[in-house]
């Protein structure tokens, strides 16, 4: 009997442990460490591609430079504008993700200072959802101007994804909760 | 806002401080400030009825409504 109450408090005080809003070992910390390790990757992705589309105009205004290698000059350069314009969406695609992860972390860091409904998030998630919303638009536009431009491409055509557009809708209903929580926070500052 | 504070006028017939008035309710004077400068958006009723107890008064000598145009803040974009 003493034991069984022992494990059921130790249950109990594990689950505490587990449920914790903030701090150390609860769910915000943990994605904080999550949401610190995506923007470092971010970064380094987007310093790595940037360098690639640099890397590609650069041979596309002169392809001799690569003569090394085992594909003809004319080859590269039949290939090089292709290959910048893909490096140069992904490069925007991933500075988007990036100002997107930067915001949550703001964010973030007002839920840790115990000020999650400051007023400042508010445009934070709208930006959040506009961003989504313009990535999304980006990449059919991207293959719009592929499939016109390149020969093969339209086979390849994209999908409508529901799940982005309902992400986007999510966000904004966010914001939205987010702008009454700011309300209330303000009445409560004022409450006496 | 049509609610007007009049802390002033009681404290004064009282011949009572802000600070002590503060000090008996458990308020703090910031807070006061912003009771009796007309900027409060709402009071408790445990503050009220503490400023009541300490002030020896009823809520509507402390409170008056004042027909005017509502302030209401904009909410935020």
């Amino acid at each position: 009997m003493r034991r069984a109450g022992r494990a059921a408090g130790a249950a109990l005080t594990a689950e505490g442990r587990f449920m914790r809003a903030l701090g150390p070992g609860s769910v915000s910390s943990f994605l904080k460490i999550i949401l610190d390790v995506v923007y470092g990757a971010l970064w380094i992705g987007v310093v790595a591609v940037s360098l690639l589309v640099l890397a590609a105009l650069l041979f596309s205004f002169n392809p001799s430079l690569l003569d090394d290698v085992s594909l003809s000059s004319a080859q590269l350069a039949s290939r090089w504008p292709a290959m910048t314009g893909g490096l140069f969406a992904a490069a925007l695609y991933m500075a988007g993700v990036l100002l997107i992860v930067g915001r949550l972390r703001r964010i973030f860091m007002t839920l840790t200072a115990g000020d999650p409904f400051h007023p400042d998030n508010v445009g934070r998630l709208r930006l959040i959802g506009a961003i989504l919303a313009a990535l999304e638009l980006g990449r059919y536009a991207f293959w719009g101007i592929g499939a016109w431009l390149l020969t093969g491409v339209d086979k390849a055509r994209p999908t409508f994804s529901l799940t982005a557009w309902f992400s986007v809708l999510v966000v904004f209903v966010l914001a939205e909760v987010f702008r009454e929580g700011a309300r209330l926070r303000r009445e409560a500052e004022l409450t006496i | 806002m049509p609610i007007r504070v009049q802390l002033d006028r009681v404290l004064f017939e009282r011949r009572m401080s802000l600070t002590e008035l503060a000090d008996r309710v458990g308020v703090t004077i910031a807070n006061l400030s912003i009771l009796k400068t007309g900027k409060a958006r709402a009071v408790r009723f445990s503050t009220l009825a503490a400023l009541c107890r300490e002030l020896e008064c009823q809520p509507g000598d402390l409170l008056a409504y004042e027909a005017g145009p509502s302030d209401e803040p904009e909410d935020e974009p």
